[in-house]
């Protein structure tokens, strides 16, 4: 038993090793300093009530889905219980690490639905290709290859239309146009 | 995939590799994980499975048959959309009769939840969802009864302000004791059966 303990102990402190890191970015890119905080203590705490159903090839796509889970289960919490508290924090200034230098590919990406935002974040940001995406949002990994093209050229699209209005729409017209 | 693309994006990520984090061997993290690794795994799941079980088998014997437009939010796989779902009550005959409560059978619910009943009004009932343990993100959740089955609602005792944890499969909210009050005992079983979430 005691030796069994030992074992886990070990696991989760390899898993965490390997996965604390981009936990936190994960976090830090979707929620204050203090929702990401708390966000992690949460997954953490799964991680270990789970481990045994973590896969143990390539961990943190699944890690990824549990932090998914933890802030969709935060935000909710936080509309519901405590509105007032979530304004205030909301209105206090965020230390934003970087401010963003591409103002227009981020003016672009707002423009997009949040599960086109989510699915290009998870492939640039947390560098996931399909299959790895697929996990983190429980979905398969078909699905996830054609929404993210489709999210791409929506991107695109959007990047054209604000850099050349008509052009863009002129483009988009004539897309099947021989060259 | 267009690399440019996704290179571009990676110059507005905020939380480039450059930006620092907390070291995992900090005290602060070290802290964090010794707190998490002294939580025993197991023993409050097997004392919520030896509470939960005998109480909800007796408590309530009614199914609500569910159809409702947001179920594919649910079934299709997709990512949830956090819109409000409109719940449909049909007749009772979806489930003649009830599978003994177990934590084994609730962790195969596709759709778990915690809400609580925000309007209970004849044959309608407004849940706002305060959790969602499994199957989608919608914030509020309304159940309509058909003609003929509010009493169905009664059977589940909606009571405004009260809190519920509620189950569906393929479509129908399960009342035999896998929905009801969210009473210790049930929130328990939940936990235990979607520990993910």
């Amino acid at each position: 038993m005691v030796s069994a303990d030992v074992a886990r102990r070990e696991r989760f402190e390899a898993v965490v090793g390997e996965t604390y890191d981009p936990l936190q970015r994960y976090l830090r890119r979707r929620a204050s300093p203090p929702d990401a905080e708390d966000a992690l203590a949460e997954i953490l705490l799964t991680m270990w009530r789970r481990l045994d159903e973590m896969p143990r090839d390539n961990p943190l796509p699944w890690c990824y889905g549990v932090g998914r889970l933890t802030l969709a289960n935060q935000r909710r919490g936080a509309g519901r219980r405590a509105k007032l508290m979530n304004r205030l924090a909301m209105e206090r200034p965020m230390s934003e690490p970087e401010p963003a230098s591409d103002q227009e590919l981020e003016a672009a990406l707002a423009d997009l639905s949040e599960d086109d935002q989510e699915l290009l974040r998870l492939w640039a940001w947390e560098q996931l290709e399909p299959r790895e995406i697929a996990v983190a949002l429980s979905v398969t990994p078909n699905a996830v290859s054609l929404r993210l093209g489709r999210a791409r050229k929506r991107l695109e699209s959007e990047l054209r239309r604000k850099n050349h209005p008509r052009a863009g729409q002129e483009e988009a017209y004539g897309r099947k146009e021989p060259q | 995939m267009s690399d440019e693309l996704r290179n571009r994006l990676q110059s507005i990520d905020p939380m480039a590799p450059g930006v620092p984090t907390e070291s995992v061997t900090s005290e602060s993290s070290r802290r964090l994980l010794e707190e998490t690794m002294a939580i025993e795994v197991g023993a409050q799941a097997s004392d919520a499975a030896r509470t939960g079980r005998g109480r909800w088998y007796l408590a309530v014997a009614a199914a609500l048959a569910l159809v409702f437009g947001g179920f594919a939010v649910f079934s299709g796989g997709g990512k949830p959309t956090g819109q409000p779902l409109e719940l449909a009550l049909g007749s009772s005959n979806a489930m003649a009769s009830c599978i003994q409560f177990s934590v084994e059978i609730l962790k195969d619910m596709p759709v778990a939840f915690e809400a609580t009943a925000v309007d209970v009004s004849d044959g309608k009932v407004t849940l706002d969802v305060d959790h969602w343990f499994s199957g989608g993100d919608a914030e509020s959740v309304t159940l309509n009864a058909t003609v003929g089955s509010p009493a169905l609602i009664g059977s589940v005792d909606f009571v405004e302000g009260e809190q519920y944890l509620i189950t569906a499969t393929n479509g129908t909210v399960n009342a035999c004791g896998f929905s009801g009050p969210a009473t210790p005992e049930l929130r328990s079983a939940f936990e235990e059966a979607f520990p993910a979430s």
